[in-house]
C-alpha cells in the first residue's frame, strides 16, 4: 500500500492496511473507533466542520432520558486522538475508483482559512468578527459568525472561517473595494476600520463617493430582489465621517524605497498610481501640465457635484504619504525622465480634448465644447451664457454642462441627444436631477447645422431620428427621420459629444492605435516601451473616473513588480469569478426600500454651486449597511486576522485536493430530517410558532440559542399548551415517503415528557395515528409518559393548523378517533416530528461508489436479515441512517457490525502481505 | 370504546374495491385526516367520512348502502389530498353511490333532482323566469339561450332507466 505523500496533504503514510469512513456522526465514529482499535488505520471524512452529526444537537435521548452531549463528547475527543485516526473534517469525497482491497479515493479538503494545527478553539476571531449569520447547528434559530465553531464541544476544536466565493459588487469595482467588508463594519459602527478598507483599494472615498458611476450597485444581489443597496453613498458616509469627526489619524510619508518612478498626468488614475506606490514605499514624482492636480476631476466635474474641498484633501492626502508633485510641467519625452533617474515610467494624460461636431458654424460666438466650458467656469473664469442654451449630447459631461449653465443664468437649457432615454448614458440619478431642475430633455434628435449670423449663434436646425438596427457598441443606431428638420432658437450651445486623446509629444514615444489612445497589455498595462505603463483615459478614451483610478492600482502592482524584476503577469491572467448568490429565503424576505440621500431643495440649488447631495447621517447609513445581504458571508474585512494571537488564519487558503488509497469503505452519511414546509396546511415557515422537532431540540437544549429556555418564538413567552403532531413526512404515500419514519414516535414523547420537564404547568398534548414503541424499554417510556408526565395523547391526525394573526397563538382541527369527536383545539406553540429521509449527498456518493440506493433514497443493503450492512460491492459497507432511519443504539451497533466486515478486508490485505498488525488503543478518555 | 372484536360481516369492502375508485378502501387506518379535513363534517354533526369507512371496513354493507351520508360528501377532494395512506374517500363513497343507486336506493332528494334534470334537461327549469332574460338583455347578452332538447333525448336514449319513467 503506497500513498503519495504530494498528494496526502501532509498525512502520514499508514504502514497497516486502511479504511476509509464517509460521515462523522455516531456510526460513523463507532465503527472508525472499532476499526481502528483493531490495529487498522481509518480516515473519517466529515463534510461539516464537526464531527458528531445530528445526536450532538440532541438534547436527551430516550427512553432512558441520558443527556446526548455526555454520552457523544467522551467518544468525540476519543476519534480526535486516536493514533489510528487522520480526522478530514470539512471534507468531501469527491471521486473513488478500484475494487475491494485497492480503492483509490480522491477528497476534497474544503479550505477553513484557519489552519487546524494552529488554531487553539480560543475564540478570539469570532470575538471580533463583524459577520451574523443564522446558526445551521442551532437550525437558524440562533447566530453565529462567518468564523465560528458550531458547538462548544466540536471536533476538532478548531475555528472554521465561512467564505464563498466572491462578491458580485466587489467584482464589479474597477479598483476591486472589498465592499462588503466596509458595508459589514459600517454596520456595526466601525467606521474608522470601514475607511481604511476603502482606502486600501484606493484613495478616494469622499470623491468616488460622489462621482462614481458605480456598476456595484448595478450587480448588487440585492437588486434581484428590491433594490440594490447605496454602495456609493456608503463610501462617501465614511468620508464625510471622518471630515466631520476629525478623527483623522496623521498621515505620515514611509518611503523605503529607492527606485523612483514618474508619474505624468495628475488625474485620477496617475494619483491612484502614485498612491498605491508610496503605499508600497515607492518614491514617486508626478508631473502636471497644468497649476492643480486632479485632472478633470478638479477641471470638469462642476463644483455642486464634488466640492474642490473634498478633491483637494483627498489628495493633499497622497501628497502627505511622500508623494511629490511637480506642477506646470509638461513632461515631452521619456528620455528625459530617465535621466531624471526615474526606473519606470507611467502616463496617465487622459483624454480631455473635447470631439467636434465637424458642422460649418462651430467657432461661431455662443458655441462652446464642453470640456473647455466646464474647466473654464471650475477656474473661476467668467463665462458668458445666453437665455437659451442647447447642449448636445447625452453624457455626463452633457448632464453637467447643461445643470452648470442653469446655474450661471441660463433661462432655458435643452439637451439634445440622438438616441432615447433609454440609451442616455449619464448616470440615471444625474439625469434625474438635471430634469427635476428643469433641463428639457429633446431625445431622438441630431443637429445638422448651426444658424449663425454676423458669427453669432442663433438657433441650430436639428433632424429627428428614430433607432435603426444595432451598432458595434449594442446599442441600436439612431437614423434620421427624412424631412423632419426643424430650428430650436438658441444664443448658446454647449457640445458634448466625447472627447478624445489630445496628441502629446509624450504620446509619440510609445505605440498607439487609430483613435490614438496608447496600446498597452491589457492586464499589466505596459505600453510598447518595457517600463513604461499607462492607464486611465489615455488608454481607455474618454471613461470613468473609477475605471482610470483602476487603471492606477493595476499599473502600481505592474511597477513594484517590474522594479523587483518579477514577472508582470503571473497569477493575473483574468481568472473567471462567479459571483456569489446570496442565501435569500423568497418566502420570507422582506422588501425594505432603499435610503434615497437627501438633496438640497429644487428653488434654493439650481442657480448655486453649493453640494446637491448631502451625505447620509449615521443612523441612515447603519440602516442602509444593514441592508446588504452579505453575499459571501466571511467579508474578509481580516480584523480576524489582528485578533488572531497565534497567526492561524489565512484569507488566501485554497480548496485542497488528496488521494488516499484504502482497502475498504464504510458509508455513514446519515439522514436530514424530512423539510415540513412541504406541509402548507401545517403551517410551517409560515407561523413561526409551528416548528420542527429538531428545533424543539434545539430550544430546549442547555448549549442552545435559548440556553435551555423552553420559549416560542413569536414572542419568546414560555408555551403553555404545546402540540406534538406525528407521522409529518413519514408513512405519506402522497409525499413519497410510504415507510415508517421508526424513531419519530419515541423522540415525539420523549420531546413531550421535556416539554412537561422544562415547564411542568405546561399542558402538552400528542396527536398520533398510532404509537410504535417497538425497541426496549419503549412501551413502558409511553406509558410513563402518560401516567407520571401527565401527557395528553390524542389518536387522529391533524387536519390543518391556523394562526391568529395577532397572538400567533394557533388552533388545529383534529378527530379526536376514540371518541368520534371532531374538535378545534387551541395551542400556543405547535411541534412537528418530522420522518427521516436521506441525506442530500446520498446519490451523489451511491454513484461514485457503484452502490445501490433503495426506493427510498437510502443505501440498499444486500440483505435485510443476513448482511445488514454490506452493499451490493464488496468491500463497501453501510451503517447508521444512511441505510434507513434508526435510533442511536442501532446506529452504534450497525457501526460496529460495519467496522467488523471491513476490517474483515483489511486483515485479508495484512496477512498477504505478511505484514504483523500492531494494536494502538487509545486510552479511553474519562472526561464527560 | 368497546371491547368487542371487529371482524367484517360481509365482504362489502371488496366487493366496493371491484368498483374503479373503491379500491384503496382497505388501505385506511382511520387516522381521521378526512374528519379532520372535510368541510361538510364542519358544518353538519351527522357527517363523519372516517367512520362511514369505518362501516364499509367493517361490512355494514346495508345499512351503508341505505344511509344518505355518502350522498353528502361534495367531492371536494381535500380528504385526497391529504390522507397519508392514499385512500380517497371522495372516490369510495363514489362507488358506494354507484352501488346503491343499482340496488335502488337513491335518497328522495337526490332522486327530485335526478328526475329534474332528465325532464328538463337542467336543474334550474323551475327558477327561471322572464327576468333573467331581461337581465341578460341589459347586460348585452342574447336572452335566447337556444335550448334544445336534443342533447337530453339522445342521453335518455343511453341511460339504462326503466320504460315508464323515459
Amino acid at each position: 500500500m503506497t500513498v503519495k505523500e504530494a498528494s496526502t496533504g501532509g498525512l502520514e503514510q499508514p504502514e497497516t492496511p486502511s479504511a476509509l469512513v464517509i460521515g462523522g456522526g455516531v456510526a460513523g465514529m463507532q465503527a472508525a473507533l472499532d476499526i481502528a482499535n483493531q490495529g487498522y488505520h481509518v480516515y473519517l471524512v466529515e463534510k461539516s466542520p464537526s464531527i458528531g452529526g445530528h445526536m450532538a444537537m440532541l438534547d436527551k435521548t430516550f427512553p432512558t432520558l441520558d443527556c446526548s452531549a455526555c454520552i457523544l463528547t467522551p467518544r468525540l475527543s476519543e476519534v480526535a486522538h486516536h493514533p489510528n485516526i487522520d480526522l478530514l473534517t470539512y471534507s468531501e469525497v469527491k471521486r473513488v475508483a478500484g475494487k475491494v482491497g485497492k480503492f483509490h479515493v480522491e477528497i476534497v479538503r474544503r479550505a477553513r482559512y484557519i489552519d487546524e494545527d494552529a488554531c487553539s478553539g480560543c475564540g478570539e476571531c469570532e470575538k471580533v468578527c463583524p459577520v451574523e449569520v443564522p446558526s445551521e447547528f442551532d437550525e437558524g434559530l440562533g447566530f453565529r459568525k462567518a468564523t465560528y465553531m458550531p458547538f462548544p464541544q466540536a471536533t476538532p476544536h478548531v475555528y472554521t472561517i465561512d467564505k464563498r466565493g466572491h462578491a458580485a459588487c466587489r467584482l464589479a469595482c474597477p479598483t476591486g473595494v472589498n465592499t462588503q467588508a466596509f458595508i459589514r463594519l459600517i454596520q456595526v459602527g466601525d467606521f474608522k476600520r470601514a475607511l481604511d478598507i476603502v482606502r486600501d483599494a484606493m484613495p478616494f472615498p469622499g470623491t468616488l463617493g460622489r462621482v462614481c458611476v458605480h456598476w456595484c450597485e448595478g450587480d448588487c444581489r440585492r437588486g434581484n430582489y428590491d433594490e440594490s443597496v447605496s454602495i456609493r453613498n456608503l463610501h462617501r458616509f465614511l468620508a464625510d465621517w471622518e471630515r466631520e469627526k476629525g478623527e483623522t489619524e496623521e498621515v505620515t510619508a514611509e518611503i523605503t524605497k529607492k527606485d523612483k518612478v514618474a508619474i505624468v498626468g495628475a488625474g485620477p488614475a496617475g494619483i491612484a498610481c502614485a498612491y498605491h506606490l508610496a503605499r508600497m514605499g515607492y518614491p514617486v514624482t508626478v508631473f502636471e501640465k497644468r497649476s492643480e492636480p486632479g485632472g478633470l476631476m478638479r477641471y470638469a466635474i462642476p463644483e455642486y457635484r464634488l466640492p474642490r474641498d473634498i478633491l483637494r484633501e483627498e489628495i493633499e492626502r497622497v501628497e502627505k504619504m511622500g508623494v511629490e508633485f511637480v506642477f506646470n510641467t509638461e513632461v515631452e519625452s521619456l528620455d528625459w525622465l530617465k535621466e531624471q533617474g526615474f526606473k519606470a515610467i507611467f502616463i496617465s494624460t487622459g483624454a480631455s480634448e473635447s470631439r467636434k461636431l465637424g458642422i460649418p458654424g462651430e467657432d461661431a460666438k455662443g458655441v462652446y465644447h464642453a470640456i473647455d466650458f466646464l474647466d473654464a467656469v471650475a477656474r473661476g473664469e467668467k463665462v458668458k451664457i445666453g437665455k437659451r442654451v442647447g447642449v448636445i449630447g447625452g453624457g455626463d459631461a452633457a448632464i453637467d454642462s447643461a445643470r452648470v449653465a442653469l446655474r450661471l443664468g441660463a433661462e432655458e437649457v435643452t439637451l439634445i441627444y440622438r438616441r432615447s432615454q433609454v440609451e442616455l448614458p449619464a448616470i440615471p440619478s444625474e439625469v434625474e436631477d438635471a430634469r427635476q431642475e428643469g433641463v428639457r430633455f429633446m431625445m431622438m434628435t441630431a443637429p445638422t447645422k448651426l444658424i449663425t449670423q454676423k458669427g453669432e449663434l442663433k438657433g441650430l436646425q436639428c433632424i429627428r431620428m428614430k433607432l435603426g438596427k444595432k451598432d458595434l457598441s449594442g446599442r441600436r443606431r439612431p437614423v434620421p427621420i427624412p424631412d423632419s428638420e426643424f430650428t430650436v432658437a438658441l444664443d448658446t450651445l454647449i457640445v458634448a459629444i466625447g472627447q478624445k486623446v489630445p496628441s502629446l509629444k509624450l504620446l509619440e514615444h510609445v505605440a498607439r492605435t487609430e483613435w490614438g489612445t496608447v496600446v498597452v497589455d491589457p492586464l499589466t498595462l505596459q505600453t510598447s516601451v518595457s517600463g513604461v505603463f499607462a492607464g486611465g483615459d489615455v488608454v481607455l478614451g474618454p471613461s470613468t473616473a473609477v475605471k482610470a483610478v483602476g487603471h492606477g492600482k493595476e499599473a502600481a502592482i505592474s511597477i513594484d513588480r517590474y522594479l523587483r524584476g518579477e514577472d508582470l503577469a503571473e497569477g493575473r491572467n483574468g481568472q473567471l469569478y462567479r459571483p456569489a448568490e446570496p442565501d435569500v429565503d423568497e418566502a420570507t424576505f422582506e422588501p425594505q426600500k432603499r435610503h434615497v440621500m437627501p438633496k438640497a431643495r429644487i428653488a434654493e440649488r439650481k442657480r448655486s454651486f453649493e453640494e446637491v447631495e448631502l451625505g447620509f447621517s449615521e443612523e441612515e447609513a447603519i440602516e442602509e449597511a444593514g441592508r446588504c445581504l452579505g453575499c459571501t458571508v466571511c467579508c474578509e474585512c481580516k480584523l480576524c486576522v489582528d485578533a488572531c494571537d497565534r497567526q492561524a488564519i489565512n484569507h488566501d487558503m485554497k480548496d485542497e485536493e488528496i488521494e488516499l488509497d484504502v482497502g475498504a469503505i464504510v458509508v455513514a452519511t446519515g439522514y436530514k430530517i424530512f423539510d415540513v414546509s412541504e406541509y402548507g396546511r401545517l403551517g410551517y415557515g409560515k407561523y413561526p410558532n409551528v416548528i420542527n422537532a429538531l428545533e424543539f431540540e434545539r430550544l430546549i437544549n442547555a448549549s442552545g440559542p435559548t440556553r435551555g429556555h423552553l420559549i416560542r418564538p413569536s414572542d419568546g413567552k414560555e408555551p403553555r399548551n404545546i402540540a406534538f403532531i406525528q407521522c409529518v413526512g413519514a408513512r405519506d404515500t402522497q409525499k413519497g415517503v410510504p415507510d415508517c419514519g421508526r424513531i419519530c414516535c419515541m423522540y415525539g414523547i420523549k420531546n413531550a415528557v421535556m416539554a412537561r420537564e422544562h415547564n411542568p404547568e405546561a399542558q402538552v398534548t400528542v396527536y398520533y395515528a398510532d404509537i410504535r414503541a417497538f425497541g426496549k424499554g419503549f412501551e413502558e417510556f409511553y406509558q410513563m409518559a402518560k401516567t407520571r408526565f401527565g401527557i395528553n395523547f390524542v389518536r387522529g391526525r391533524v387536519g390543518e393548523v391556523w394562526e391568529a394573526p395577532d397572538s400567533h397563538d394557533l388552533s388545529l382541527f383534529v378527530e379526536q378517533t376514540e371518541r368520534d369527536q371532531p374538535m378545534m383545539v387551541s395551542h400556543d406553540l405547535v411541534v412537528l416530528s418530522p420522518g427521516v429521509v436521506p441525506s442530500p449527498d446520498t446519490a451523489r456518493l451511491a454513484e461514485e461508489l457503484g452502490i445501490e440506493l433503495g426506493q427510498d433514497g437510502f443505501v440498499a443493503v444486500k440483505d435485510e436479515i443476513a448482511a445488514p450492512v454490506d452493499t451490493g460491492v464488496p468491500g463497501i459497507f453501510v451503517c447508521g441512517c444512511a441505510s434507513g432511519p434508526k435510533d442511536i443504539p442501532d446506529s452504534v451497533t450497525a457501526g460496529s457490525a460495519a467496522a467488523m466486515h471491513a476490517t474483515l478486508v483489511l486483515s485479508q490485505i495484512a496477512s498477504e502481505s505478511g505484514q504483523p498488525v500492531e494494536v494502538v488503543r487509545h486510552q479511553k478518555t474519562t472526561s464527560a | 370504546m368497546t371491547e368487542k372484536v371487529h371482524v367484517p360481516t360481509s365482504s362489502f369492502a371488496e366487493e366496493l374495491a371491484a368498483i374503479p375508485g373503491g379500491e384503496v378502501v382497505n388501505k385506511c387506518i382511520q387516522c381521521g385526516i378526512c374528519t379532520a379535513s372535510c368541510a361538510v363534517a364542519r358544518y353538519t354533526d351527522e357527517y363523519r367520512p372516517r367512520q362511514l369507512i369505518q362501516k364499509i371496513l367493517l361490512g355494514e354493507r346495508e345499512e351503508v348502502l341505505k344511509s344518505r351520508l355518502p350522498w353528502l360528501c361534495m367531492t371536494c377532494r381535500l380528504c385526497e389530498e391529504r390522507c397519508q395512506e392514499g385512500v380517497s374517500p371522495a372516490e369510495v363513497f363514489h362507488a358506494v353511490r354507484i352501488l346503491a343507486a343499482r340496488e335502488g336506493y337513491v335518497p328522495p332528494e337526490f332522486r327530485r333532482v335526478m328526475d329534474s334534470l332528465l325532464n328538463n334537461g337542467w336543474l334550474l327549469a323551475d327558477s327561471y323566469t322572464d327576468f333573467e332574460e331581461e337581465e341578460r338583455e341589459d347586460m348585452g347578452l342574447d336572452p335566447d339561450l337556444g335550448w334544445n332538447d336534443k342533447f337530453l333525448k339522445r342521453i335518455k336514449d343511453l341511460l339504462p332507466i326503466a320504460e315508464g319513467e323515459k
